[in-house]
C-alpha cells in the first residue's frame, strides 16, 4: 500500500449530486484499501458532515458566481502514513464568522470527556434549521477525530471571508 | 391504527412500525436530503398510535409482551442524530405513562463509535437500552 495517496481532490461548485459523487467515490476507496471498519466509519462520517457544512453554511447564491469563481469551495482528503487529513474551503459572511471562531476555539480546548458532555447536551436542545442542519456537525467532527480541528479564514472583501479548515484522523 | 413500512432508499434507512408484532425497527443508513420531511411524519405516527392507547386506558395489552424498539443503523448524519434522539424521547415519555416499551441498540462488531453514541443517547434519556453486537 502507499504510504501517500490523495483521496479526494475536489476544487468548484458543490450541490447535493456532486456530493453524492465525491461520497461514491470515497466509499470506492476505502472498501478497495482493505481499511479497517471503524476508520472507514470516522473518515465517511466526517466527509458527510464537511460536505453538509459546506452546503448549508455557504453564505452564497447564484449572484456570487464570480465570487465563487475565484474563491471555489474545496473538499481534499489525502492519506499519509495511514492517517487522513480532511481540507476543506468555503466562503462565509464575515457577520458569521465570530460566531464560528467561538465554536471552534471551545471545542478545541475541550477534552473528549467535555466534548462528549457538549454532544449529549446540544443534541437534546438542538433544533433543526431550514435548511436541515441541528448544528452538532463541528461537535461530531471534534468528538470523531479526538484532535484539535485547524482553521484559519482570509478576507475576501467588507462582505466575505474564506474559510479553510483541516480535520487530522490518526489510524 | 396501521402501522407502515418505509422501504431503504440509499440515504434514507428502513422504517418498519408493525402494532401487530409490537415492533418499530429502523434499519441502515440515515442522511436524507430533508431531514425534516422524512422524520415528523414518522414520529407523529408513532406518537398518535400510543397516545390513542394511552388515552383509551389500553396500557395493559403490551403487559405481557413488551412493544420493541429496534435500532439497526449503519450510519447516520448528525441531523439525523437528532431527529433518532426525538424519537428516544417519546420512547421515554410514553414509558413514564406505563408503557411497557424496551429500546434494542444493535452494533456491528469493531464499530465501537455505533455502541458509544448508542451509550449517549441512553445516558440523555435516562433509559437503560439492551445492547446487541453483531458479527461482522
Amino acid at each position: 500500500m502507499k504510504s501517500y495517496d490523495v483521496v479526494v481532490n475536489h476544487k468548484g461548485f458543490i450541490n447535493l449530486g456532486i456530493i453524492d459523487n465525491i461520497l461514491h467515490q470515497l466509499k470506492t476507496f476505502l472498501f478497495h484499501k482493505d481499511h479497517e471498519k471503524l476508520l472507514r466509519k470516522r473518515v465517511y462520517s466526517l466527509s458527510v458532515e464537511c460536505l453538509d457544512n459546506i452546503l448549508k453554511h455557504s453564505d452564497l447564491n447564484e449572484q456570487h458566481h464570480e465570487l465563487i469563481k475565484s474563491y471555489p469551495p474545496r473538499f481534499i482528503i489525502e492519506k499519509i502514513a495511514g492517517d487522513f487529513i480532511i481540507h476543506t474551503g468555503n466562503i462565509v459572511f464575515n457577520k458569521n464568522m465570530n460566531e464560528l471562531i467561538l465554536k471552534l476555539e471551545k471545542l478545541n480546548n475541550l477534552d473528549l470527556e467535555d466534548i462528549n458532555a457538549l454532544y449529549k447536551k446540544s443534541l437534546a436542545n438542538a433544533e433543526i434549521s431550514e435548511k436541515g442542519g441541528a448544528g452538532l456537525g463541528l461537535i461530531v467532527m471534534a468528538k470523531t477525530t479526538r484532535q484539535k480541528i485547524k482553521f484559519d479564514f482570509e478576507k475576501i472583501n467588507n462582505e466575505f471571508s474564506y474559510f479553510a479548515m483541516q480535520l487530522n484522523l490518526k489510524k | 391504527m396501521k402501522g407502515f413500512n418505509i422501504p431503504a432508499k440509499e440515504k434514507t434507512p428502513q422504517v418498519l412500525f408493525d402494532t401487530n408484532k409490537y415492533l418499530f425497527e429502523i434499519k441502515g443508513i440515515s442522511r436524507p436530503e430533508n431531514v425534516r420531511d422524512f422524520y415528523f411524519p414518522l414520529i407523529y405516527k408513532i406518537k398518535k398510535y400510543f397516545e390513542n392507547i394511552i388515552e383509551k386506558n389500553q396500557e395493559e395489552i403490551f403487559k405481557d409482551e413488551c412493544f420493541k424498539f429496534n435500532f439497526k443503523l449503519d450510519y447516520f448524519n448528525s441531523s439525523s442524530a437528532k431527529f433518532i434522539s426525538d424519537i428516544l424521547v417519546v420512547i421515554k415519555e410514553l414509558s413514564e405513562k406505563g408503557l411497557n416499551l424496551k429500546i434494542y441498540w444493535y452494533f456491528t462488531d469493531g464499530d465501537e463509535d455505533m455502541k458509544e453514541v448508542g451509550e449517549d443517547f441512553s445516558d440523555m434519556i435516562s433509559v437503560p437500552f439492551n445492547f446487541i453486537m453483531i458479527e461482522s
